[in-house]
């Protein structure tokens, strides 16, 4: 007995110091890694965001925060971020019901349920970029499918009127990012305690009173986990808006992606391009530390 | 493009010594790509695909081309691709409008006097005047407009189409030079003495024009959203009675393979208003280029009327109007393109920002074009807009 | 609760007859549901099956019928008859994707163990790693690309791999920690105790019991690089060029050919779905070690 209270100190220190040696060389990957690939381009990101860098003027000379200026001074940049913030949040509303729903369906033995699972999953395995394409001209109003269709069952519609477009593009993410959200919070339920189910089902609880009181508080890690996943590439929607619609008519559809990839590539001020990012960055960053801690609170507790 | 590549490097490349490399991609693509290359002044690529419309920009990123015989090729093409009286690019293919329109269509109006009374009643409430049909050939952008009207069935439920026209309404640059054919019909332009001129009367009938058929639905709902492709469907699905389209159009719409519907009642006609932009697409020499030898010898090669009459037969359409009338069996739009390039054809003026102002212009006016935004706001801001591009 | 639960099955059991075959009724019920809404989903891929056998000239005039004169001309195109290399792009493609999904492993198991189990970094590292998913990709297209050409890593597989391992990084750390933190640290402490060096606990114990979450991590991670269009685009020039951006081409200034870009859509999502179905097991119960606790 005592030789084992004299001993242990000994033990934890040398311990401590393997366990960080130990720590060092397992994040080597990742810590050179992100010094080539993540810090380099992020500084050097940055820098640009202060420097005149067009393609007419690439002297890269430093014009303080002359990009920004010209960032603020037209309503371009807070019209794309205002378009961003609001279509993100409906689609990822959307998404995460309907996610949430479909999860609860699937969440059951039925004939045939391993087929529809991977179907279910399929649109997240288009290329967005190549999905664009698809639905030009699926619903191309002379020669696509889904007009024809409600046509042929005397519906005449535009989809791409202006006032359409907007709930159109709404409708197209949700096709193709419901099942994203589907997935993870089925994956969710399927480790969720049957017995907490079961007990509230036999307690008298309605489903939807065991759905509020039981599953969604349960749930609420993995639901933050989806939502987080899928908020964060809402936020960067580009794909499918710019081939469908190149962020018109006028800039009612730009998003922030789409602005700044403008302002890179159409209008070649990379300059500005990287001050929009950048301000990007910096509304983003105080959410960050919110979710994450959110979503990977066990694992941080057990560390403890 | 590629089988003139692989003509040179079977054949010339041999003797000078040159091998040639290709990279297709996708139009936006590459441009984009080119914008990448150049903001990093690399020498990957010798050869840079440029065009009228983006010479201006690109040009601090390209090497002037001297000593290049450019009297084979349309003037209008070889000035869209000067700048500050340097040469920077080749001029490789031209693109201009035409109106496409339905001639069996048209042709039924003008052979039938009730249809041509019925036309008669549909031009005095559009434009407050009894107009008879014509022949396209003869249409100013009034007879444009009544034969959207009558070929359209919201104002003419005996229309044999369901819509007279297709706009190419979307926010897109492209668009923007097909309504500059309207503006400059109009007698309009996009500057004056260097001073920006859209907020003048030519330009707003120019966009009242779009936003009348569009309010009217003289065109589909969906051409907010429409560019080339979706042009082509409404014309090959037979629904649309005619457009301003581009003159590469022309030969998959007549051919029955791809257009059984309409192949063979297609014709061809100078855009309404008598204007149609051109620009060319062309080949520029990057400056920091490690090949430049070589790859002049390459350009000498496409600047020749034996690369360019490969290019014709390969499905291109090249700026030398020689070579169009010597290969006019291969494509009947090319004695048309000749012509109307020569008689019709403008070019937008060339300034270093000259593809952000197309870009632009679309931004600020597409809104307007399909009724969304007011005429006079849209064009006094894309009118402020392009004064500041002008510098 | 035993008995009670027992009590339950007798009693279900004895009035099962007239109640067996109305569950049975339902469960073919969600059948239905699932199948409308998988179809649903799925239209846009169909449609493109469709067009894909369909001759130029039936796309425009029969948008909604099957086609009538099938023809395989777009998927000759796509395959060997355009002049393209599709073949390559499509081994491009694999490579960029599967390479991308080993070196995101071998980067975020050994951290992801560090930061959640080794205290190294903590909270920090997580963070930023997870915020820098939320900048546009497109901030960091000109820099990769101009660091890209310094390192001779333009337009090479390995350039993309690592552009992609990138992009996909947080979403993996993110998973992978989560992960970590649902198995119980007294196995690992345990096996400290026996004398195993902590690189001999990740190997033989901690990743047996994570390898349902990487199998999950490897399958989104396929199909994120798998899919990727716009880093291709900058960072790719010839050599390097993955199927996405190959189906480009046929978006031509003569318009869309839309029967080939079709054909090349439906391959295209070929490997990510046979990689998914083969992973499915693993897809869902690796996502659900991975993101539940309770």
């Amino acid at each position: 007995m005592p030789s084992t209270v004299v001993e242990r100190p000994r033990s934890t220190a040398t311990e401590r110091r393997k366990r960080t040696t130990a720590a060092l060389i397992l994040s080597l990957p990742l810590i050179l890694f992100a010094a080539v690939f993540v810090i380099y381009p992020l500084a050097s990101g940055a820098l640009t965001a202060f420097q005149s860098s067009t393609l007419l003027d690439q002297s890269n000379e430093p014009n303080g925060i002359d990009n920004f200026i010209s960032l603020f001074r037209s309503d371009g940049f807070a019209k794309a971020a205002g378009f961003t913030v609001g279509f993100s949040a409906v689609v990822v509303v959307i998404e995460m019901v309907l996610g949430f729903a479909l999860a609860l369906l699937m969440n059951r033995a039925f004939p045939g349920k391993k087929l529809f699972f991977t179907l279910l999953l399929l649109p997240i395995m288009v290329a967005p970029a190549l999905l664009g394409v698809m639905f030009r001209l699926l619903l191309n109003g002379d020669i696509g499918a889904l007009p024809a269709l409600l046509d042929s069952v005397g519906l005449s519609v535009s989809l791409f009127s202006p006032d359409s477009v907007i709930p159109l593009l709404v409708v197209l993410d949700v096709l193709q990012w419901t099942p994203f959200t589907f997935l993870i919070i089925y994956a969710g339920l399927q480790s969720f305690p049957k017995e907490l189910l079961e007990a509230s089902a036999m307690d008298g609880a309605g489903y939807v009173r065991s759905l509020t009181s039981v599953i969604v508080p349960v749930l609420k890690p993995v639901l933050f986990a989806a939502f987080f996943l899928r908020a964060i590439d809402a936020i960067r929607t580009f794909d499918v808006i710019y081939v469908l619609t190149a962020g018109g008519p006028g800039t009612s559809t730009t998003t922030l992606s789409i602005y700044i990839y403008k302002t890179a590539f159409e209008s070649g001020d990379f300059g500005k391009a990287a001050a929009a990012a950048l301000v990007v960055l910096v509304c983003l960053i105080p959410f960050v530390p919110f979710i994450v801690r959110r979503i990977s609170s066990t694992g941080m507790e057990a560390k403890k | 493009m590629s089988k003139v590549v692989d003509a040179y490097n079977a054949g010339q490349g041999k003797d000078d010594g040159v091998d040639v490399e290709l990279t297709l991609l996708s139009r936006q693509d590459t441009f984009s790509k080119e914008a990448a290359l150049m903001a990093s002044k690399s020498s990957d690529v010798d050869i840079y695909f440029t065009a009228s419309y983006n010479i201006g920009q690109f040009a601090p990123s390209l090497e002037p081309l001297t000593d290049i015989d450019t009297s084979a090729y349309f003037p209008v093409a070889a000035e869209g691709l000067t700048y500050e009286d340097e040469l920077y690019a080749l001029p490789l293919d031209v693109s201009n409008h035409f109106l496409l329109y339905r001639k069996d269509l048209v042709d039924a109006l003008l052979s039938d006097p009730a249809a041509q009374a019925e036309y008669e009643t549909v031009s005095e409430s559009v434009l407050g005047e009894k107009r008879a049909p014509k022949d396209p050939a003869e249409w100013d952008l009034d007879d444009f407009k009544v034969a959207a009207a009558y070929f359209s069935k919201s104002e003419n439920p005996d229309s044999p189409t369901e819509y007279g026209t297709i706009l190419q309404a979307k926010n897109l640059l492209y668009n923007t030079m097909i309504w500059n054919d309207v503006l400059w019909g109009y007698g309009g332009n996009w500057e004056e003495d260097g001073q920006a001129a859209l907020t003048s009367d030519a330009a707003k009938k120019a966009v009242e024009l779009y936003a009348d058929i569009y309010e009217n639905g003289w065109t589909s709902p969906d051409s907010a959203q429409a560019e080339f492709p979706e042009t082509q469907a409404a014309l090959q699905s037979g629904d649309t009675a005619f457009a301003i389209q581009w003159s590469a159009a022309f030969a998959a719409l007549n051919d029955p393979a791809q257009s059984p519907d309409v192949a063979g009642k297609i014709a061809i006609a100078p855009v309404p208003g008598g204007k149609t932009h051109v620009h060319a697409l062309a080949v520029s020499l990057n400056k920091y280029s490690e090949n430049k030898a070589a790859a002049k010898k390459f350009l000498s090669f496409l600047a020749s009327t034996d690369a360019m009459t490969q290019y014709a037969e390969a499905g291109g359409i090249p700026p030398m109007p020689e070579v169009l009338e010597a290969q006019a069996a291969v494509n009947p739009a090319f004695a048309q393109v000749s012509k109307t390039i020569d008689e019709n054809g403008f070019s937008e003026p060339v300034f270093p920002q000259t593809f952000q102002a197309y870009s632009k212009l679309a931004e600020d006016l597409s809104g307007a074009w399909v009724g969304q935004t007011d005429v006079d706001d849209a064009l006094e801001t894309a009118n402020a807009n392009l004064q500041e591009l002008l510098g | 609760m035993t008995a009670l639960a027992q009590n339950t099955t007798k009693t279900t059991a004895t009035v099962s007859p007239p109640t067996k075959a109305p569950r049975r009724r339902r469960a073919w019920l969600f059948t239905i549901a699932a199948g409308i809404i998988a179809l649903v989903v799925n239209v846009p891929l169909l449609n493109a099956v469709l067009v894909s056998f369909k001759p130029d000239g039936e796309i425009a005039k029969n948008p909604i019928s099957l086609p009538t004169s099938p023809t395989l001309d777009h998927y000759a195109n796509v395959l060997y008859a355009s002049g393209y290399d599709f073949p390559r792009f499509f081994a491009n493609s694999a490579m960029i994707a599967v390479g991308t999904v080993l070196l995101v492993l071998i980067i975020a198991i050994p951290a992801t163990y560090a930061i959640v189990r080794l205290n190294f970094g903590g909270r920090w590292i997580i963070s930023s790693a997870s915020g820098l998913r939320l900048l546009p990709a497109i901030f960091f297209v000109v820099p990769f690309f101009i660091l890209f050409s310094t390192l001779g890593l333009a337009d090479t597989i390995p350039g993309l791999i690592a552009a992609n391992t990138f992009l996909n990084l947080p979403l993996a750390i993110i998973l992978l920690s989560s992960a970590l933190g649902d198995i119980p640290q007294e196995i690992e402490e345990a096996a400290a105790v026996d004398g195993a060096s902590i690189y001999r606990t990740l190997g033989s114990i901690v990743l047996p019991l994570l390898a349902p979450t990487m199998v999950a991590v490897s399958v989104l991670v396929f199909i994120f690089s798998w899919n990727d269009y716009l880093f291709a685009l900058v960072l790719s020039t010839s050599d390097a060029t993955p199927v996405t951006l190959g189906a480009a081409n046929f978006i031509t200034s003569t318009g869309i050919r839309w029967g080939d870009i079709s054909a090349a859509s439906v391959l295209s999502t070929l490997p990510p779905l046979l990689f998914a179905v083969f992973a499915q097991r693993y897809l869902v119960s690796g996502l659900s070690s991975g993101a539940v606790k309770g």
